[in-house]
């Protein structure tokens, strides 16, 4: 009696539940018939207007936030030294660019208390973030370049600029070619 | 006389009980069905002609236009024109006067302005012949718009089941003049652009975390790559990251707290996981080559990002934990910019074909879709239904924001001529 009783409720609750479920399956109209796909809504009393309570549309006001402006470090002494170049998508340094870096080291050996940044940049051929990290791995492998010719890590930062700088916008080759390149500012201490 | 154990008669009654729970389980599956308008998951769907009426009362003519334009972009829907029209706004509805023209939906509403505007809207349905929605709506004067978009998102939830994102907004940057960019917020349709007052020299698109209250952004101010958050709860911005090198925010974890990012600082640009609450750095990758542009599953089980570790820069996916990395792009030399979909369903990235073009992708590397074709069309991000994506592209000569539909229809420009803007990024809601 038990068992039965067990077996009765599973059956009866899969039915049920059987049922419902079919009702949920949407139908796909397959002559023309209005967009409206009307299920059966037996159980839903005809005619309510589905009212919903009054709501009041507010929004947080943005207070303009300013940037702080963090003080310099060092004041900078560009033109210097002569861009180096870099072949498309690449970052190994160039036969042409290694008479310009040996000329860098042998000044910084000379200018003992300088400091020097290397920036990379790129063409604006690839997007943004990318161009960021092939810009960076340009100004690291001339800072690597530099340290094997006896320059001290520390006096040698590295900050890239993708494809944020450019400094000519036409789309050539030529254009493109003076884009992917390293560039170099002397760092001196700034004045308190 | 027999009498029938007590212990039968409970295990009747717990019979006759449990059959009652399964039955009203079954009936209540039943009764919660509502009509279903649009069935905007089916592939065939027709698109319902809705005719909405110019609202009576100030500023009716600009609510309901900017409802009409909101439905009309999801392509869900066919605005009937005004000049069909037999019945006037302020006539009593009848369907009558919309079945010859094949409108199945009517919208009318009423405004009202004092020192608040309040608006009084009903949805008319034409086949069933009665009014099927009402609902008022009070504001501040100056929130019109957003007033309208709350009325669009009512009707398309009505009409559709699905929660509209027409009170969703986009984040993007500009430049100040040559020098310095600035993080801008404004409405999903171009309008009400706001300058939040975040510039850097450089700053890269800034990311909406899960709950929409906070933005994580990188910007370059004084030769240093730093990340930092803007919280909208207390309108502070705070620098969570600082090292040597390039540092680049991707995108939080669904926790809010925990956020992906690269960073060169040990040598070559590698993945990184920061727990804001208690400063922790994990490290993901370390790649000979470049890693970058990490982005995190909706479900914060999975990280897209772009790697040159085959050759040249492709999209990847990996385990949260840096484990199971696979490639997911095989065609084209140069696949960047990966972004989810909030739905987990697909990626949209950057495929360089001669030019940049958006395309989309399953997780399973079936799908692939191109969405453009002139210009380059970059930094895309799809809406918070993930229905829609947000890119911005030079077709027109200046780097402006578009949108289009996930599946490449209705592309439009939505920031103005004369506006140098890109990285947008979607809000999640």
């Amino acid at each position: 009696m038990k068992r039965l009783s067990i077996y009765v409720v599973l059956l009866f609750g899969l039915i049920v539940i059987g049922c419902a479920e079919k009702k949920m399956v949407k139908q796909q109209p397959e002559e023309y018939q209005p967009t409206v796909t009307v299920h059966e809504t037996a159980k839903r009393a005809p005619d309510t207007v589905d009212v919903q309570p009054e709501e009041k549309i507010m929004e947080q006001r943005f207070a303009r936030i300013e940037s702080k402006e963090e003080a310099l470090r060092y004041t900078e002494e560009k033109d210097v030294f002569e861009d180096i170049y870099f072949n498309f998508d690449e970052y190994d340094i160039r036969d042409d660019a290694k008479p310009v870096l040996e000329n860098i080291a042998t000044w910084l050996l000379k200018n003992k208390s300088a400091i020097i940044l290397i920036e990379g940049h790129c063409d604006p051929r690839g997007t943004n973030e990318y161009n960021l990290a092939l810009g960076d791995r340009r100004a690291h492998a001339t800072k690597d370049y530099l340290r094997a010719l006896g320059i001290a890590s520390n006096r040698i930062e590295i900050l890239s600029y993708g494809e944020e700088k450019l400094l000519c916008f036409d789309e050539s080759e030529e254009c493109w070619a003076k884009n992917r390149r390293a560039h170099f500012v002397v760092l001196k201490e700034a004045r308190q | 006389m027999i009498r029938k154990p007590k212990i039968h008669r409970l295990q009747f009654k717990i019979l006759i009980f449990f059959l009652l729970l399964v039955t009203s389980y079954g009936l209540l599956l039943t009764a919660v069905e509502s009509k279903i308008y649009i069935d905007i998951t089916s592939p065939a769907f027709k698109k319902l002609p809705i005719a909405i009426q110019e609202f009576e009362g100030p500023l009716g003519r600009d609510i309901s236009a900017i409802i009409e334009n909101n439905l009309d972009f999801t392509g869900f829907f066919s605005p009937v024109s005004s000049d069909a029209f037999v019945e006037n706004p302020s006539q009593e509805f009848n369907p009558k006067n919309w079945l010859p023209l094949g409108v199945e939906a009517v919208v009318k509403g009423i405004v009202k302005q004092d020192n608040e505007l309040s608006a009084k809207i009903s949805l008319y349905d034409v086949i069933e012949g009665r009014e099927v929605f009402r609902k008022e709506y009070r504001t501040s004067r100056d929130l019109m718009r957003p007033l309208s978009h709350a009325i669009a998102d009512d009707i398309y939830f009505k009409l559709t089941g699905e929660k509209g994102i027409f009170r969703s907004r986009i984040a993007f940057v500009s430049t100040k003049d040559q020098e310095r960019m600035e993080i801008y917020i404004m409405d999903w349709d171009g309008k009400r652009i706001t300058r939040m007052g975040i510039s850097g020299n450089i700053i890269l698109p800034p990311r909406w975390s899960g709950d929409g209250t906070k933005l994580i952004y990188s910007a370059e101010r004084n030769r240093q790559w730093g990340i930092y958050l803007l919280d909208f709860l207390n309108m502070s911005e705070k620098n969570i990251y600082a090292s040597k090198g390039t540092n680049m925010a991707g995108n939080f974890f669904p926790d809010g707290t925990t956020f992906s990012f690269s960073s060169s600082k040990d040598g070559t640009p590698d993945l990184y996981v920061k727990h804001i609450k208690d400063d922790q750095i994990i490290k993901l990758s370390s790649s000979y080559g470049i890693d970058v542009s990490p982005t995190v599953s909706p479900d914060g089980h999975y990280i897209a990002f772009v790697s040159d570790r085959g050759g040249t820069p492709q999209i990847y996916i990996m385990h949260r934990n840096g484990s199971n990395i696979r490639r997911l792009t095989f065609e084209g030399s140069y696949n960047t910019s990966p972004s989810w979909s909030p739905k987990g369903d697909r990626l949209v990235f950057v495929g360089q074909r001669g030019k940049n073009q958006i395309f989309t992708i399953k997780p399973d590397r079936t799908e692939l879709t191109q969405l453009t074709v002139s210009g380059n069309n970059e930094d895309p991000s799809f809406s918070p239904d993930g229905r829609y994506i947000a890119f911005s592209s030079d077709r027109d000569g200046m780097k402006s924001i578009y949108i289009m539909r996930a599946n490449g229809e209705s592309q439009r420009k939505i920031t103005p001529k004369g506006l140098v803007a890109f990285g947008p990024n979607w809000s999640p809601k």
